[in-house]
């Protein structure tokens, strides 16, 4: 039948989750109404800006270009699940202490962009850090801050200073 | 005492050095960084309530037509609707941006204006069933011819987008300075160019978003991503009928505003909050990048001319500019975004006389408005493009013919004043100017051109302004409340809005300072109209000086009095004493000292009854030289006015048109005195980009009768991080006396300086004028093109 | 968007179970990276949504001297760009990827959902149509090989059955003395190009003749374009900037792309002068060193 729920079972942020969604409801749908995350944020809804950017598997995609139904199985990574309780992930403290946060929006999709870069290449070029944010627009930063804090980031998951 | 207090801040005061503050001045980070890294932090769509209804809206599909008929029999039937309206249910109310401007329904009754602009809506109890609703209401329309640029609507019996606004204008002005047919006789070298200038969206990646819901039938809450909630407040307040106490907009967390669709009302707003009311249930309604691409407010394409004579060595006898706009279908902020193209034509540099015609007209498009660099980016690129132009035909240098013109940083306590009636106790823009050049190390790219295999490179120089604490005709009142728990903790209740600039932050910073507290004392209590004092909002970069001024006069109010229950303790006056690091002291004798809790504590206990509960309002909201007359174009419309040079290399694939900005980019700033440099820096780097880089090489939507061709982002190319400058940011300081520790605004002044940098450095690198805004590629080769040709 | 009947197969005869069954009635969706914007905009509503990216099977890259390249047709464009075979044996195969579009659309699209699509502004067809590469399409009734080339029929138009999918992309060995390169003019990184070309050079080692070359264009026509003209130009010759050079005024003539939003046919035509020359320099550069 159209349109008929069908079972979606997928780990969000460690946590398994069994629900029933319509074939059609996208995953930053679920994400944001079935299970509360609003962190993750809807956007132009046409695949283009970027801010609904979660983790899959290890790997940065857009939730809004994603049906629910295809995390079958899968493991989603959200904003909320990055801190440990109380301590921020070293990305998250490197915006916050370089000042790479102004209104906001873009920063859940781009901590978690981030995040996946870092993972998969703990030491990136100046040019891949470039490419990383490419996929995720901000109206108001002129993006050098935020550079800058990816880069301030990876040298302390490094080890470094 | 408080007239004694306002003439004290008239001269340049007491301005502490640096190192004397505690927290101004130094990074510090923003006070909500941490919610918005974590996902905490909640913005309007994602705001829940239980029982909570989808709203959507119908649109027309014409750009200009008669509606004759609505029927909504079938949207109601179907299941799962809860409420269906259109315009008619607003009773004939119409807003605008001011009392004399209101020409806009809250959804159309008897005409639209503009392609999608809103005639009905529906609530539903999902978003899917709001859609199909709406699709099933069915609207009878009779087309009429179009009007889709102002020179369609300019001509002789055009048709008229306002039946009562005869030729289209929506707003004209017409001022003189001086004696400009003078000054162009004496001139050595006269010249008229035309530049035109894009139709740009705001580029916020926040569709607008608003819940609505009545607790009883004279009770309206909101929330919204309102970058100024208190126009939104009282236009509710008119449109509903309701006293302003029982209107309530409360701010959640907002993506960026710019002065557009935020600051204003959108269909949605109404529709949500007359839906709420019609199904006693709360209505959420959010806009997608589709509905804020095609319906929402625009920066106005402009089409400048100007004619500008100099002396032999380059110095301004005179300018003229005749500017035409695209208005759009609505009056909206046109008359300010107009105003605003001449009123800043006198800064930076020395103008002896000063004409200008601005004429805005009414098109059947979406409305344009303000947006970052308002209205005064299009005049400065005009003249700063320009001035190279002339300053290469005269053989000077662009960087020496900007120092020959700036206007030079008044002494302390004089004031320059302009012809036109503007007044300026600081202007750093001269220092701007020599340091920008010299940390991008002008002289030596100047001497020699670079070239590397079909890639040429140039560098490009301007120098602009920005006014800072708008002060408009109005309502101006701008206050803040400091409230000092009997724990020693501060609740800071300001109705300034922080869209992402970071004001909550300045806010809270200023307060600790003045109160000698710490940032992390200071818990501040977002807009809510229903508690915080009013404050008009958001706009002509207003927030850090004048609500700034305000929340300063609430922690010195508070502080007061409790110096004076310190004082009588010490018995001393209360003005021997200070409060620093949390300890309140003698100033000459130290050791008589006692910390804040206890003093707040004793405080509160001594007199049974007493709180502390500082207040303060900015009294610049008021203009102290006489309200700006806007049909004259005299008077100062802002407290201060902010300086900026911008130095911009750029590289062109001299093959395809291609332009990039390098990494070779500066821009040194005069905000009067950095609050926070790092959060300044991030701004003014920002405000260059993304309105400005964007408007020289990227941005433009392209219309065809009404429709926008090019409604997502991807199309409508939007600049990201791969193509971003590392614009390095000098800080000139001036210590401006009529901002809160010196400050004025940051970063407006970037806005627009970006443009003419990236296009004069463009023909330093080409030899090409690119007059017409954006330089894409396309436009690029084939000016190079004709230029090979003509050789 | 609209609702419809969803199947998520787990294996390539489930799916064509489903495709022989719907036929014109079902759409199959991979990462869904193009369509998903379309069904949303109410362009596409398709009645049955078959979800074949679920088939592991069908994510591999393989190499074998003799055999050549084997791409499954799920591998996401990320795979390909990051895979270390690709990066050795068929580095522009990396490079192109590189430049497609953002990270998160590489990560979850595939190259047969972005072939599939047909759009002659993509990137991956030029490129394996300038290593002659080869498609598998298989359906219930057996398995048919045809060439990149013949696999594009008109805008947004494949020759793919209802029932019908694609299974594999074949890339034969690399040959030697050969170079090939892809460059596209992009305004923004990522963009689409506004014309692209994928160029492949083969020259005789003993006297750096021109064996054998391949031009394809991108947004150059209403398919990814093959200029077999400017192709003929290069065979046979010694190869100099100055008939680069001609080979782009030939390659532009043939062309016949589009105006749009973004740029005019006349410029693009210009374009293709340029992408030509460049692609074709960079591959002789590379046919050279071997």
């Amino acid at each position: 039948m159209k349109g008929e729920p069908k079972e979606l079972r997928f780990t969000v942020n460690g946590k398994l989750h069994e629900l029933q969604v319509k074939p059609k409801a996208l995953l930053s749908d679920v994400l944001r109404k079935d299970l509360k995350l609003t962190g993750t944020k809807r956007g132009c809804l046409e695949s283009t800006c970027g801010v609904c950017t979660v983790i899959l598997d290890g790997k940065a995609v857009r939730s809004c270009s994603i049906l629910a139904l295809q995390a079958n199985g899968h493991q989603v990574t959200t904003i909320e699940g990055l801190a440990q309780g109380d301590k921020l992930h070293p990305i998250q403290e490197a915006f916050i202490n370089h000042g790479a946060v102004e209104c906001g929006f873009c920063i859940p999709g781009r901590v978690m962009m981030a995040k996946a870069l870092l993972d998969e290449n703990p030491d990136p070029s100046r040019e891949e850090v470039r490419l990383a944010m490419q996929g995720i627009l901000c109206a108001d930063s002129g993006y050098v801050k935020q550079i800058e804090a990816v880069e301030i980031a990876a040298g302390k998951m490094r080890g470094g200073e | 005492m408080a007239k004694k207090k306002v003439k004290k801040e008239e001269k340049p005061g007491v301005i502490l050095k640096p190192e004397e503050y505690s927290i101004i001045g130094k990074p510090f980070p923003r006070v909500d960084a941490r919610a918005k890294v974590t996902g905490e932090a909640k913005f309007a769509a994602d705001i829940e309530m239980p029982d909570m209804l989808w709203g959507a809206l119908k649109r027309s599909p014409y750009a200009h037509a008669r509606i004759l008929h609505i029927d909504t029999a079938k949207a109601e039937r179907l299941p799962g609707v809860k409420a269906v309206i259109t315009g008619k249910d607003f009773g004939g109310f119409k807003w605008g941006w001011s009392r004399e401007t209101r020409d806009e329904e809250p959804l159309a009754t008897t005409k639209v204006r503009y392609l999608y602009e809103g005639v009905a809506a529906v609530a539903a109890i999902d978003e899917d069933i709001a859609q199909e609703a709406c699709e099933l209401i069915e609207v009878e329309y009779e087309s009429l011819p179009g009007v889709f640029d102002p020179f369609e609507a300019m001509e002789e019996g055009a048709p008229l987008v306002h039946d009562d606004r005869l030729g289209n204008i929506c707003v004209e002005y017409h001022w003189d300075f001086g004696d400009v047919e003078k000054g162009f006789a004496e001139s050595y070298l006269v010249q008229e160019d035309t530049f035109q200038t894009p139709r740009m969206a705001k580029g916020y990646i926040e569709p607008p978003a608003i819940v609505a819901y009545w607790t009883d039938a004279t009770h309206l809450t909101v929330h919204a991503a309102k970058g100024s909630p208190y126009f939104s407040y009282r236009i509710l307040s008119n449109c509903f009928q309701l006293p302003l106490s029982n209107v309530r907009v409360i701010q959640p967390f907002i993506g960026s505003d710019f002065g557009g669709t935020k600051n204003d009302m959108v269909n949605g707003d109404f529709a949500a909050t007359m839906l709420a009311k019609t199904a006693g249930k709360p209505v959420k309604i959010v806009y997608t990048q589709f509905d804020e691409l095609t319906t929402c407010l625009r920066r106005h394409p402009m089409w400048i001319t100007i004619k500008t004579g100099v002396t032999q060595d380059g110095k301004l006898k005179a300018i003229q500019t005749k500017v035409i706009s695209d208005g759009g279908a609505y009056t909206r902020m046109s008359p300010l975004s107009n105003y605003l193209t001449g009123a800043c034509m006198t800064l930076p540099y020395q103008l002896p006389n000063f004409k200008t015609d601005i004429y805005c007209y009414f098109t059947n498009n979406p409305s344009s408005a303000a947006m970052r660099g308002h209205g005064v980016y299009h005049t400065r690129f005009a003249g700063d493009v320009q001035m190279d132009m002339m300053a290469e035909k005269l053989g000077i240098d662009p960087v020496e013919i900007r120092l020959r013109n700036a206007i030079k940083n008044p002494k302390p306590g004089k004031l320059y004043e302009t012809i036109s009636k503007l007044h300026l106790a600081t202007c750093g823009v001269e220092e701007c100017i020599e340091k920008a050049a010299e940390a991008i190390n002008w002289k030596e790219k100047k001497k020699k051109k670079r070239v590397e295999g079909f890639k040429a490179y140039g560098v490009g120089v301007a120098a602009g302004t920005f006014l800072s604490g708008a002060k408009l005709s109005g309502h101006n009142a701008c206050a803040a409340i400091v409230r000092i728990c009997e724990d020693g903790s501060v609740n800071l209740m300001t109705g300034a809005t922080d869209v992402g600039q970071g004001s909550d932050s300045i806010m809270c910073a200023l307060t600790a300072e003045t109160l000698g507290i710490r940032l992390e004392d200071i818990d501040l209590k977002r807009v809510d109209t229903a508690h915080t004092p009013v404050d008009p909002g958001t706009y002509g970069s207003r927030v850090t000086v004048l609500a700034g001024e305000a929340t300063v006069n609430a922690a010195k109010d508070a502080k007061r009095q409790l110096l004076e229950i310190a004082a009588k303790e010490f018995g001393v006056k209360p003005e021997e004493m200070e409060i620093k690091n949390k300890k309140a002291f003698v100033k000459t004798k130290p050791e008589m000292n006692i910390s804040w809790e206890r003093l707040v504590r004793m405080a509160c206990y001594t007199t049974p009854g007493m709180v502390v509960i500082g207040k303060g309002q900015s009294t610049r909201g008021i203009s102290v030289y006489g309200l700006t007359d806007f049909s004259s174009g005299t008077g100062d419309f802002g407290t201060n006015y902010s300086f900026t040079a911008q130095i911009q290399e750029v590289e062109v694939d001299m093959e395809t048109g291609l332009v990039r900005c390098t990494d070779n980019s500066v821009i040194a700033h005069d905000c009067g005195f950095p609050l926070n440099p790092p959060a300044v820096d991030t701004q003014v780097v920002g405000g260059a980009y993304h309105p400005g880089v964007g408007a020289a090489l990227y941005c433009e939507f392209k219309m065809d009768k009404g429709l926008t061709v090019n409604p997502n982002l991807v199309d409508y190319k939007l600049p990201r991080a791969y193509e971003a400058p590392m614009t390095e940011v000098i800080h000139v300081i001036t210590n401006d006396p009529f901002g809160p520790f010196g400050a004025k605004e940051a970063s407006e002044g970037s806005t627009c300086t970006a443009a003419p940098a990236v296009i004069n450095a463009l023909h330093d690198a080409t030899g090409i004028w690119i007059k017409e805004l954006p330089a894409k590629p396309e436009k690029v080769y084939w000016a190079l093109k004709e230029k090979r040709s003509n050789k | 968007m609209k609702d419809f009947e969803y199947f998520a197969p787990k294996t390539v005869e489930e799916s064509l179970s489903f495709l022989s069954q719907y036929k014109e009635e079902s759409k199959i969706i991979a990462g869904g990276q193009s369509m998903l914007v379309i069904m949303r905009q109410g362009l596409l509503a398709p009645e049955n949504v078959v979800d074949i990216k679920g088939i592991t099977a069908l994510n591999y890259i393989t190499y074998d001297e003799k055999e050549g390249l084997r791409i499954g047709a799920l591998t996401t464009h990320r795979a390909i760009e990051k895979s270390p075979i690709i990066q050795k044996h068929f580095g522009v195969l990396s490079e192109m990827e590189r430049n497609l579009a953002t990270i998160q659309t590489r990560n979850w699209g595939t190259i047969g959902g972005n072939l599939c699509h047909g759009d002659p502004a993509g990137d991956p067809a030029p490129v394996f149509i300038a290593l002659d590469a080869k498609l598998k399409l298989r359906s219930l009734s057996g398995e048919r090989i045809i060439t990149m080339e013949e696999f594009s029929k008109d805008m947004l138009e494949v020759d793919l059955g209802p029932d019908e999918m694609l299974i594999e992309i074949q890339v034969p060995p690399p040959r030697l003395h050969t170079g090939i390169a892809h460059e596209k003019l992009m305004v923004m990184q990522g963009d689409a190009g506004i014309v692209g070309a994928a160029v492949s050079i083969t020259l005789k080692p003993e006297d750096s003749v021109c064996e054998d070359a391949r031009i394809v264009l991108s947004n150059s026509a209403s398919v990814p374009l093959r200029v077999r003209e400017a192709e003929k130009r290069l065979i046979g010759k010694v190869i100099s900037s100055h008939l680069l050079a001609e080979v782009g005024e030939v390659a532009s003539a043939e062309a016949d792309p589009p105006s749009d939003l973004h740029a005019s046919a006349e410029y693009r035509r210009e374009m293709v002068k340029v992408f030509v020359t460049r692609a074709a320099a960079k591959a002789l550069e590379r046919a050279k060193i071997g």
